[in-house]
């Protein structure tokens, strides 16, 4: 304060009233470009990540579809065989079913926690009635022999290694979108320009274990010794 | 902490100080928990036999096949035998990430693929990048591996399954992509070339450092008594000519930025 006090009078000595409200004002100005570039730059970020984030959720449907899409063949191929349970075929038509009715935006990440948590059991069913379909396919020793059947197991197995792929990279994406929105000077506006936090997959319990199967022969049919 | 530093001292090490190893000890514990997992770094030729199965005379002959494949296809295809995983993941999960990190094919085309060898799990991969996908479906891979490669595997003969591997899956990428008649390594070369000054300081001073830390790891990536991984004309060297492991040259391969997302597929033998 003292210092104030003696320097503002100095100062009006030396300069004019007009001369020190354009510096003023200048100062604004420069302060006021500075924190509008800053907060474009931030903005941009967002937008890059959010992008990248829709990129990758857009390859995550992709290949969730590639094994919807292998569904209906391998069902055909499998019924084929003598004798196949018909349960685990039933469970994996329903599960499909089930898939095909949770729509999810195709081409932007969503943003509805419930909507993604429907989305993602619907596939998990899915995935694991496939699974259970592959190890009762163990039992059919003709079946497995075939040319079709082998094609399609290792275009299945390649396809859930490319789930697991662009789910981790989906993660990653919606991670990195989600830290920048909550940082300091992003938070201040974010949600102003829509900028929400995304949900994204959960490590599913037990996917590191092999699916567990019941050979019910009691209620159905026994299939062929081999 | 300063007051009361002094006070509550144990061991010597005043509070904040203690706080602050402890943490260290967490970050630095944390990193080498992860680290049961090794990336290897990207190999120098086209074909890397790591745990010395194929006979050389063929190990060389694939690596130049390869080398002119990549030339006549701008294709990447890589084969990489090592002795064992390392890493405590599945080998999908561990390959898909290894070739990802090489950069296999090119940034655009995403048109590399490998194929992965671990001697002591008894376990074979092809790993397709995107760009690869059509030409080398997952069904295809498989049969690869299992109808050209796994039988000879089984009656002790790898070089004749790797080299059977190799040439279905040339067979089956041909003709997908056109090549500029180089390989990325030749083209790169010239690109280095115009580094400046500065540029080849830089380049230098990885070396030095890369072969530092490249002593101190061991010999287990580089090809025992072949070649050191950085001697030879290096390829801002001028033109090396594409001569492979012959000329004792700097090697064959270098990685595009491909990209791969978990096509492929795997068998034991």
């Amino acid at each position: 304060m003292p210092l104030a006090s003696l320097v503002a009078p100095a100062l009006f000595t030396v300069m004019s009233f007009g001369k020190i409200l354009l510096i003023v004002v200048g100062l604004l100005v420069v302060v006021g470009v500075i924190i509008a570039v800053s907060v474009a730059g931030v903005f941009n970020r967002l937008v890059t990540l959010q992008q990248g984030a829709d990129a990758a959720w857009a390859q995550v449907q992709n290949v969730y579809q590639r094994r919807a899409d292998l569904v209906p063949n391998l069902v055909n191929t499998v019924k084929g065989a003598a004798n196949f349970e018909r349960t685990t075929l039933n469970e994996v038509t329903e599960a499909r079913a089930s898939v095909g009715r949770v729509q999810l935006p195709p081409s932007s990440a969503p943003t509805d926690p419930q909507q993604f948590a429907e989305f993602e059991r619907a596939q998990g069913q899915l995935g694991s009635a496939l699974s259970r379909l592959l190890v009762v396919a163990e039992r059919y020793p003709e079946l497995k022999a075939t040319a079709s059947f082998r094609d399609l197991q290792a275009q299945l197995e390649g396809t859930e290694n490319r789930i697991a792929v662009e789910r981790g990279r989906f993660n990653e994406a919606v991670q990195a979108y989600n830290t920048a929105i909550k940082r300091f000077p992003a938070v201040i506006f974010a949600g102003m320009f829509g900028h929400t936090p995304r949900p994204y997959f959960s490590a599913t319990p037990g996917a590191d274990r092999p699916p567990s199967v019941d050979f019910d022969f009691e209620s159905k049919v026994e299939p062929k010794k081999s | 902490m300063s007051g009361r530093a002094g006070i509550h001292r144990a061991g010597g090490w005043p509070t904040g100080w203690r706080v602050g190893f402890a943490w260290l000890l967490l970050v630095v514990g944390g990193t080498f928990a992860r680290a049961a997992e090794t990336i290897p770094p990207p190999p120098e030729n086209h074909f890397n036999d790591y745990a010395n199965v194929v006979r050389p005379d063929v190990a060389r002959q694939l690596n130049d096949q390869l080398a002119q494949f990549e030339r006549a296809t701008s294709s990447q295809i890589l084969v990489a035998i090592y002795p064992r995983m390392q890493s405590d993941s599945s080998v999908e999960d561990y390959t898909v990430r290894v070739a990802q990190n090489w950069g296999v094919g090119g940034r655009a085309k995403d048109n590399g693929a490998v194929l992965f060898m671990f001697m002591q799990s008894h376990d074979v991969r092809i790993v397709t990048g995107y760009g690869l996908e059509g030409a080398l479906p997952d069904a295809l891979c498989k049969r690869i591996i299992e109808d050209e490669m796994i039988p000879r595997f089984r009656s002790g003969d790898f070089t004749g399954g790797i080299n059977a591997g190799v040439q279905a899956m040339m067979a089956a990428a041909r003709g997908e992509y056109t090549g500029t008649g180089r390989t990325a390594r030749e083209a790169g070369g010239e690109n280095r070339r115009g580094l400046g000054p500065l540029g080849i300081l830089v380049v230098i001073l990885f070396i030095v450092i890369a072969s530092a830390v490249n002593r101190r790891r061991g010999s287990y990536y580089s090809p025992r008594g072949r070649r050191g991984l950085w001697m030879g004309p290096g390829p801002w060297g001028g033109r090396g000519g594409g001569g492979g492991w012959g000329g004792g040259g700097g090697g064959t391969f270098s990685g595009g930025g491909g990209s791969f997302g978990g096509g492929g597929a795997g068998g034991k033998w």
